[in-house]
């Protein structure tokens, strides 16, 4: 049986990911939100570690310790400073764009259009350019301390 | 205005957790670039630095003030999500019920942490 | 390219009759197309020629009237208001809007976009009811305050901003991008009252706090509203309010109808009497 009636288009949580040919602010918004759950559950699974482990006393704070230090924790803990990197830099300027900062005022549509956030893409630029050298700080940091 | 106070909060502990945690992962991440600057650390992550920490006030209250504001944006940013997916009012209300009980087992277990390990000083 | 030059294109349509299918599928017609024609003209060509049963929305043929919203190679255009030179390709993917229901082809079901816009009550709200319904004259508006919402009244509802919005992707109760740019478009009226109403509307579930500025909604617009910006503006307003330190001005007086002016004309009464 066809089903009659409307058929339902909504994209749904694909649809975060990818709609179309979108410019840079699309993919910015997806990873702010990948990295803010991937920084909970990261939070989950530190804040068990330094509390439960960090209570008991030398011995068990020390094998845990020595525990997660190994490669895999220690990307692990690369990826945890990026995101944070990241989320923290962007987070700041999505505080002060999504109240109506620095975004200038608006202007009449005359052709070729432009929109706010692009005709201010230079704090974005350098929100970005931030990021990347905070990034490349943590990874010369992780590379001198070994990974692992 | 329920929802445009969550939001400002989310704002407001958004802004304070990242000079918190700026804070936190540059003394926990960071001591090899301090120690190129010429700021010489201990490894943060031995038994022996862990604790003169947790024997200074300051760094008690710097502990527990990131975790009540990560936990209170961390989780609010999560239930915000949630609202986006097409859960029914019954289901939000339930999944809000659990967030706010995992939000405050977390919380007294992140307290109870630093105070006992600062008693346990004297 | 020659303007008389007559290529051959391949229009990749998504294909969905309520009747038949339980799932949308393609079909390809090959059109031809010369320097300047539009998709429009080419769906109106596999119309004409080639497939009657296809069904797609069009009214102005001008980017006017918002009917004709799709995605070409999935990207939100007006087909009317787009040539088929522009994406420098040989195969056009042609289908409908997502975030919103199919009626037929490429006909999306607008219905939501609308409940939406009334909701956010799209017109001037003044608290003198009388002069609302018989007005006297008209409301004095300098130009600096019609720069403030100018560009947001240039929406013509076409729902490509619906169709790039990822909140709107995966949350139907959303109210946005297009409405909540309008419910930011009246509040900046300076002639208007009605912010606390819409305020209050916004500020519920699903609306204006549910906006990330991925901002994919000003970069769809075919005219320009930046409905983003519009949002963030709005938020401004929101949060102001809920804080105390909200600034709002006196909303526009009244013009004094000219007094010693006399119309040239007799102008006729009113002939259909206001309800
Ligand atoms: C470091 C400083 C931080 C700042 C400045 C910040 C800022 C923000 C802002 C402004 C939002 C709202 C974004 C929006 O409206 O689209 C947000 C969302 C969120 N944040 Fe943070 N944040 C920070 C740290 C964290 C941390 C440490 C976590 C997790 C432990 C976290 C988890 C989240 C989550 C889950 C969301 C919801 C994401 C979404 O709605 O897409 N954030 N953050
Ligand atoms: C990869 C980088 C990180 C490292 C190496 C690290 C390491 C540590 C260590 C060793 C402690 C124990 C206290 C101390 O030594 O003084 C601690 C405590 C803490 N960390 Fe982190 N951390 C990191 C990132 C984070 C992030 C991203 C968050 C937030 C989501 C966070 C939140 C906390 C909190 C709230 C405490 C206090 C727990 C309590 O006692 O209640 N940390 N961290
Ligand atoms: S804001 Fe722009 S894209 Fe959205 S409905 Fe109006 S005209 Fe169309
Ligand atoms: S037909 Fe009117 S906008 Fe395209």
């Amino acid at each position: 049986m066809a089903d009659k009636g409307p058929h339902q288009n909504y994209l749904g949580m694909w649809g975060w990911v990818w709609g179309g040919n979108y410019k840079l602010e699309r993919y910015l918004y997806l990873l702010h939100r990948i990295t803010g759950l991937g920084l909970l559950l990261f939070g989950l699974f530190h804040l068990t570690v330094t509390t439960i482990f960090r209570v008991q006393g030398e011995a068990i704070w020390s094998s845990t310790i020595s525990f997660l230090d190994n490669p895999l924790f220690r990307v692990g803990e690369f990826l945890v400073v990026a995101a944070f990197s990241y989320h923290a830099l962007n987070g700041l300027r999505l505080i002060i764009q999504e109240l109506g900062f620095a975004l200038g005022k608006p202007v009449p549509p005359i052709y070729p259009f432009t929109d706010a956030i692009r005709r201010k893409r230079a704090w974005t630029l350098v929100t970005l350019a931030a990021i990347m050298v905070l990034a490349v700080a943590f990874f010369i940091d992780f590379t001198v301390r070994g990974w692992g | 205005m329920k929802n445009t106070y969550l939001q400002i909060s989310q704002m407001i502990t958004g802004a304070l957790v990242a000079v918190l945690l700026a804070i936190h992962i540059t003394v926990q991440q960071w001591f090899v670039v301090l120690g190129l600057l010429g700021i010489k650390v201990a490894d943060p992550t031995t038994w022996g630095s862990m604790m003169e920490r947790a024997h200074q006030g300051s760094w008690v209250g710097i502990y527990i003030a990131l975790l009540a504001f990560g936990l209170f944006h961390a989780l609010n940013g999560f239930r915000n999500i949630l609202l986006e997916i097409n859960l029914s009012a019954l289901a939000i209300r339930i999944l809000t019920g659990f967030i706010i009980a995992f939000g405050v087992i977390f919380l007294i277990l992140g307290t109870y942490a630093p105070i006992a390990l600062f008693s346990s000083y004297r | 390219m020659n303007n008389d030059a007559v290529k051959k294109i391949t229009f990749r349509v998504q294909r969905f009759d309520p009747e038949k299918d339980r799932k949308p599928h393609f079909q390809e017609f090959t059109v031809p197309v010369k320097r300047g024609t539009t998709v429009m003209e080419g769906l109106l060509y596999i119309k004409e020629n080639l497939d009657s049963s296809l069904a797609f929305r069009t009214s102005c043929r001008m980017g006017v009237c918002g009917s004709c919203g799709m995605l070409i190679n999935e990207y939100p255009h007006l087909a009317c208001h787009t040539q088929v030179e522009e994406f420098h390709s040989d195969k056009l993917t042609l289908k409908p809007l997502p975030n919103m229901a199919i009626i037929k082809d490429l006909v999306p079901k607008l219905d939501t976009l609308f409940e939406h816009h009334k909701s956010v009550k799209p017109y001037i709200i003044r608290e003198d009811k009388e002069e609302m319904e018989k007005p006297t004259a008209g409301y004095l508006q300098k130009p600096q305050q019609l720069d403030e919402y100018l560009q947001f009244t240039y929406c013509i509802k076409c729902g490509l901003c619906i169709a790039a919005c990822p909140t709107s992707a995966s949350d139907k109760a959303f109210l946005g991008p297009q409405a909540l740019g309008q419910a930011y478009r009246y509040c900046a009226d300076s002639r208007d009252e009605g912010q606390d109403f819409r305020y209050a509307i916004v500020e519920k579930d699903h609306a204006v706090w549910n906006c990330h500025f991925a901002a994919a909604c000003s970069e769809a617009c075919p005219k320009g509203v930046d409905p983003a910006l519009g949002i963030q503006l709005l938020r401004k307003g929101v949060a102001a309010k809920a804080l105390g330190i909200k600034k709002t001005a006196a909303p526009a007086t009244l013009a004094t109808p000219p007094a010693l002016a006399k119309p040239k004309i007799d102008v006729p009464e009113f002939t259909v009497e206001p309800k």
